[in-house]
């Protein structure tokens, strides 16, 4: 038990720091498919957030800078998956599997030209923790929550925003509705097919936001398969979040804590086989999935192509 | 099955599925040959050194059919699987644990000679299909979407495979695990392995399982289905279950054919990385037929391959090729979709029927 307290600092630590990028991807998809749009190309996206953040930040030393261009990348991406699946209407589980395939191959072409063009490049800048005087000091949780970067405690702010947005903005109702059942939603006047492209901007922007804060917060260098999966979390938090936003926050928490609970355990026990620890926040995506995931929750008409001509 | 007579719009439609992927290859390459030529190299250099690369000497072309092997088992196991109306995208795992299987029994078992290759195969091909079942049993049970379950078993069996290569059969310390001893790896046919015939005669087989037998009939008619085949009286989860075990056999044996057919003949960090979502590619790309899919893993191969040589020729990052593969299957995907398109299709067959009357006048 003492051991467990001593390491719970360590734990919760890294279950914030963890839970962020989870955090925003997660926050990216609701927006996605509150309008229909399943996008399992999270994990590319982020990618390509990644990489451009951090490739911008390193070129420019402005790493505020590298994550609104890193947010457009994964806008122009997204969008490409929302050409396909809206206009196209392309089945969206394929078009996100090839932009899965296909933005991680980007990034890691734009980081062969950067790094190879000059090794000095490989190791970025980190944003810089900002402690709030007093709550950073409150035992255990102070440090985690208090002391994090501007980006981290962005990410916790838009969380009620989202929230807000979609409970009590006329707005965000209609941008339900498009999920719901877009052939009602177009009969009342909501242009469907450009909520829908909002939502891809939207999506595209949080879900690279989320990929950019691996390299900017996270580690401070760039590699291939540097998103590890989270992009798949972030799809079964929204599951476990039933699709708002304050239940995503706590889905990512607890993510967030399986990942601290995966390093603190590394740190404890050195000797043992650690792949086994890692294995924790993968393992646990399923346990969840198991006891939390109902395959009747969710949008409607989610994950199904809207053809305007067919009403 | 008698061949039935086609009509012209089962005929056009034929053509069109074909003329997409082929079109979408020469679409990636030319864009690959676009951002070649930004960077300020030659592109058709470019490309005439991956040919020499994958395709010039006999040594070559077995290192790209090598390169292929288990792309093919990747692609086929996802073909078979989506066939069925199941995205499994956890072929890497599968092939991951099939390789891992194989391992144990021939390292921990000490089991040599023919008898270690038979039961490593099959070790391989038990464990891909275990491995794939499981989220069979917990889609078809609890209904979870097998694309993050299989994608979270992708990442157990890697940290898995780190356990069998730095802590059960290490080389000395070596994050590597000991090398297959020589009399249990497949034999050699004419300059690759037997593995790669292997392969291709999976191909024709799972093509010939699909759709020449009633049991591919009924996998055919779930994955288009599922609702119609219930209504039908064909045991839809039982069928759901065996595609997505024998697609994880498929991937299974993959990584175990890569195993003991392949040097280093070793599990070690990269074994079968990235193969799961390229077998993904080539499927989707090859129309889920089994049998275009060994065409486009070979391609994927010669892609691979020929990447090295364009890179120490004109000194263009070997990921150009991982981009050229990504444009391949989104053009095909998004060609696919827009030929299905009411608009396009009724000016498809307007421009047919005006070519007819243009005919008869």
């Amino acid at each position: 038990m003492d051991v467990f307290l001593m390491s719970l600092p360590t734990i919760l630590k890294t279950m914030v720091m963890g839970a962020v990028p989870i955090l925003l991807a997660s926050l990216g998809e609701v927006f996605s498919e509150r309008a229909g749009l399943v996008n399992i190309g999270l994990e590319g996206v982020m990618a390509i957030g990644a990489f451009v953040g951090f490739a911008i930040g390193k070129m420019t030393g402005n790493l505020w800078l590298g994550l609104v261009v890193g947010m457009l990348a994964g806008i122009a991406v997204n969008l490409l998956y929302g050409f396909c699946t809206v206009t196209l209407c392309a089945d969206q589980v394929v078009t996100g599997m090839a932009i899965n395939i296909l933005a991680p191959a980007i990034a890691l072409f734009g980081y062969n030209l950067f790094v190879g063009s000059n090794p000095a490049n490989a190791t970025g800048d980190q944003m810089a923790s900002l402690a709030i005087p007093g709550l950073a000091n409150i035992p255990f949780v102070g440090n985690a929550f208090f002391n994090q970067t501007l980006m981290g405690y962005l990410a916790f702010v838009l969380v009620p925003l989202v929230w807000y947005f979609f409970k009590n903005f006329r707005f965000g109702l209609s941008f339900r509705s498009v999920g719901e059942n877009p052939q009602a939603a177009e009969t009342l006047g909501i242009n469907v097919v450009r909520v829908k492209y909002l939502a891809c901007v939207l999506c595209g922007a949080l879900a690279a936001a989320g990929g950019a804060f691996l390299t900017l917060c996270y580690t401070p260098i760039y590699t291939d398969g540097i998103v590890m999966g989270r992009g798949f979390i972030a799809l079964a938090t929204v599951i476990f979040g039933r699709w708002s936003a304050v239940g995503v926050l706590g889905a990512s928490l607890l993510f967030g804590f399986f990942d601290g609970l995966n390093v603190a355990l590394q740190a404890q026990f050195q000797a043992a086989p650690v792949m086994f620890f890692k294995m924790i926040p993968y393992a646990f995506t399923i346990v969840a999935l198991l006891f939390f995931g109902s395959k009747h929750a969710g949008p409607k008409a989610n994950g199904k192509p809207y053809f305007r001509e067919m009403r | 099955m008698a061949k039935k007579e086609l009509s012209a719009e089962e005929r056009q439609e034929r053509t069109l599925s074909i003329l997409t992927p082929v079109v979408s290859v020469l679409l990636a390459l030319v864009i690959g040959a676009i951002i070649v030529a930004c960077l300020g190299k030659n592109p058709l250099q470019g490309y005439g050194a991956m040919l020499q690369g994958s395709w010039g000497d006999a040594s070559k072309i077995s290192k790209t059919l090598e390169r292929s092997c288990p792309l093919i088992f990747t692609g086929l196991c996802a073909t078979f699987a989506y066939k069925c109306g199941v995205f499994n995208l956890g072929g890497e795992g599968q092939f991951i644990m099939g390789g891992c299987a194989t391992a144990c029994v021939i390292l921990g078992g000490g089991i040599e000679g023919p008898a270690g290759l038979a039961l490593g195969l099959l070790a391989g091909i038990v464990v891909g299909g275990i491995w794939a079942l499981i989220p069979g049993i917990m889609k078809i049970t609890r209904g979870l979407n097998e694309m993050i379950t299989t994608i979270m078993l992708n990442y157990i069996a890697l940290y898995f495979m780190e356990y069998v290569y730095k802590m059960m059969y290490s080389d000395q310390g070596l994050p590597k695990t000991v090398a297959m001893p020589k009399s249990a790896r497949l034999a050699d046919l004419a300059g690759t392995h037997v593995g790669v015939l292997l392969a291709v005669v999976l191909g024709v087989v799972v093509w010939y399982v699909i759709f020449r037998t009633s049991f591919g009939f009924k996998i055919r008619a779930v994955g288009m289905n599922p609702v119609a085949s219930r209504v039908n009286g064909f045991p839809v989860k039982r069928l759901v279950l065996l595609a997505f075990v024998i697609s994880g056999a498929i991937a299974g044996l993959g990584g175990s054919v890569e195993l003991l057919g392949r040097t280093p003949y070793r599990l070690a960090d990269g074994f079968g990385s990235g193969f799961g979502f390229d077998g993904v590619a080539i499927a989707l790309i090859a129309q889920l037929n089994p049998i275009a899919a060994v065409v486009v893993a070979i391609l994927f191969g010669t892609l691979s391959t020929g990447g090295t040589m364009m890179q120490s020729v004109i000194g263009v990052p070997t990921a150009i090729m991982d981009i050229i593969r990504g444009l391949i299957i989104i053009f095909a995907v998004a060609g696919m979709a827009m030929i299905k398109l009411p608009k396009i299709r009724a000016f498809l067959t307007n421009r047919k029927q005006s070519k007819k009357t243009e005919a008869s006048a």
